[in-house]
């Protein structure tokens, strides 16, 4: 199974250093320089205090599966090697420490999907995609 | 918003034949629709004066539509982007263009060659630039079933609501689809069919989604003073609502602890800003036709827009409440799942001649009020639903 023939991030001038820190391994979320709430994906105001100010800050990387989807068509050409496929939705810990809501999709890696339930303990991993242009994903594994 | 309650009336609908392959453009499409629509009303072109459609870059805009029918003079249009969500904000809008004067006749068209030219979500064309899709497409996640299986299965964990739930939704508008000659698929189903049908995406099957169509529909709004000197029993707009606010990625959503929760759409938000504007509530609903682009949307809409509580959308189906003789009739031409996709407007026309007591077997006995919802919210952050009433 390659990875190679997955869509490209279409990044933004929001969204360019998130994406920058991905490929050094570094999960990324947003924090507001007023009231210190987090958020994801990137962008220019906090919805709470509307405070443009803002800065990066590192994530522990650690969440829990809220909903999953195991695809069992491929919705392009270049995911046809990788069906069946499984996206799950994962809950990031730190949203739920601010009284705040992080969701990411990604992927999973040793994990038979049969076994996904809500809630399942998670953390993220990086995997490198070759091609043009090279990207990385992040995903998810079970925490043990 | 009570300002344009019954003050507009839909005095015509028209179609295109649904297909898999028109082998016309949708310019095409768009003109025999508003055609039929104006023919069904008794009015020509020489009495349009707006034009409004919706579309997501795979149709043709009021400003090609019009010189093309040789419209004489566009005083109102509206070329909304959007795709199912919007369906019913656009003629919702021309309702109010109507009713403040801006246009006298407004044909609103949806014209789409969604099987044979736009395939939504694939294949081979590549995912929509939009803000959040670049943290979901490079996982495979961005076709419609997708995003609506995701939240299936969030309704699946949190309530117990079943495959077989959802097989009964298939099941009924399927039989209520045989019913109906403009239908594409009317071949009665069972639940062993609908559960021996293949995974798309997990928990949805096949028989789970809606017809990818090539065709058009089309409805014409005018005021109701003018509605009642034409051809048709007038069917009012009684009451509208558009709107929306939260996406998966809002943070703070509507859920517990200001967390967001795929269970809930913003059809929850919604429905009683539409139900205030009518002055109607959901026991007032004789029929309605909700956005069925997948069975789960059923599910939660029933949930959403107030018949029963929410996490009993399931049951409710199973109860038989939403088959023809039902508490709540759904969905009586086959919905998308059946008669055909045509983004939101083939769901109001449905609903007018339900009003009009036009739809032969499939009618519901003494329909006086309708509901028709458009695409409820998982997607783009909105959505928008009608509700229409017999002229008294």
């Amino acid at each position: 199974m390659s990875l190679d023939g997955r869509p490209r991030p279409g990044e933004d001038r929001d969204s360019a250093p998130w994406w920058k820190a991905v490929r050094e391994h570094e999960l990324l979320v947003q924090e507001c320089g007023d009231c210190g709430r987090p958020r994801f994906p990137a962008r220019a105001v906090c919805n709470r205090c509307r405070s443009l100010a803002w800065t990066w800050r590192r994530s522990r990387g650690t969440g829990r599966v809220y909903s999953w989807v195991v695809n069992h068509r491929a919705f392009l050409p270049g995911l046809a090697d990788e069906v069946p496929y499984t996206v799950v939705l994962v809950r990031l810990d730190e949203g739920a420490e601010h009284d705040d809501d992080l969701l990411f999709y990604g992927d999973l890696v040793d994990f038979d999907a049969a076994e996904l339930r809500e809630g399942l303990p998670v953390e993220a991993v990086f995997t490198d995609v070759p091609g043009e242009p090279a990207t990385t994903l992040v995903r998810w594994r079970p925490r043990r | 918003m009570t300002g344009f309650r019954d003050r507009t009336a839909v005095v015509g609908v028209g179609y295109t034949p649904f297909s898999k392959d028109s082998g016309v453009s949708t310019l095409t499409l768009a003109v025999q629709a508003v055609l039929a629509a104006l023919d069904d009303a008794g009015l020509t072109v020489e009495d349009v004066d707006g034009l409004a459609t919706h579309r997501v870059g795979d149709s043709t805009p009021p400003w090609v539509v019009a010189p093309a029918l040789g419209v004489p003079e566009v005083t109102w249009y509206l070329d909304q982007f959007g795709g199912g969500s919007v369906s019913h904000g656009v003629v919702a809008q021309a309702a109010m263009a109507v009713a403040s004067g801006a246009a006298r006749t407004v044909v609103c068209y949806r014209a789409i060659n969604a099987r044979s030219e736009f395939r939504m979500g694939g294949t081979g064309r590549a995912p929509a630039p939009v803000f959040d899709a670049q943290y979901q497409a490079p996982y495979g996640h961005f076709a419609p079933p997708q995003q609506f299986a995701m939240a299936a299965r969030a309704h699946m964990n949190a309530y117990g609501t079943t495959h077989e739930q959802f097989g009964r939704v298939a099941v009924t508008q399927r039989a209520n689809a045989a019913k109906n000659p403009r239908a594409l698929k009317r071949d009665p189903i069972t639940l062993d069919d609908y559960l021996a049908s293949r995974w798309i995406a997990e928990p949805l099957r096949l028989l789970d989604c809606c017809l990818e169509t090539d065709g058009a529909c089309a409805v014409v709004v005018t005021s109701r003073e003018r509605a009642r000197d034409l051809r048709a029993a007038p069917v009012l707009i009684s009451g509208a609502a558009w709107g929306g606010g939260d996406s998966y990625f809002s943070g703070a959503g509507s859920g517990a602890g200001g967390r967001t929760d795929l269970t809930v759409t913003e059809a929850a938000r919604m429905a009683p800003r539409l139900y205030a504007s009518a002055g109607v509530g959901p026991a007032d609903i004789d029929v309605a036709e909700l956005y069925d682009c997948f069975t789960y949307s059923v599910v939660v809409q029933l949930e959403d827009y107030g018949f029963c509580a929410k996490g009993e959308g399931g049951p409710f189906v199973e109860s038989g409440a939403t088959a023809p003789g039902g508490a709540l009739p759904v969905n009586t031409h086959g919905g998308f799942l059946s008669e055909g996709y045509v983004h939101g407007v083939n769901h109001i026309a449905e609903a007018v001649a339900q009003l009009r007591g036009t739809a032969g077997n499939r009618q519901v006995s003494g329909a006086e009020v309708a509901l028709s919802t458009a695409q409820p919210g998982f997607v783009l952050a909105g959505t928008s639903a009608l509700i229409l009433r017999r002229d008294a």
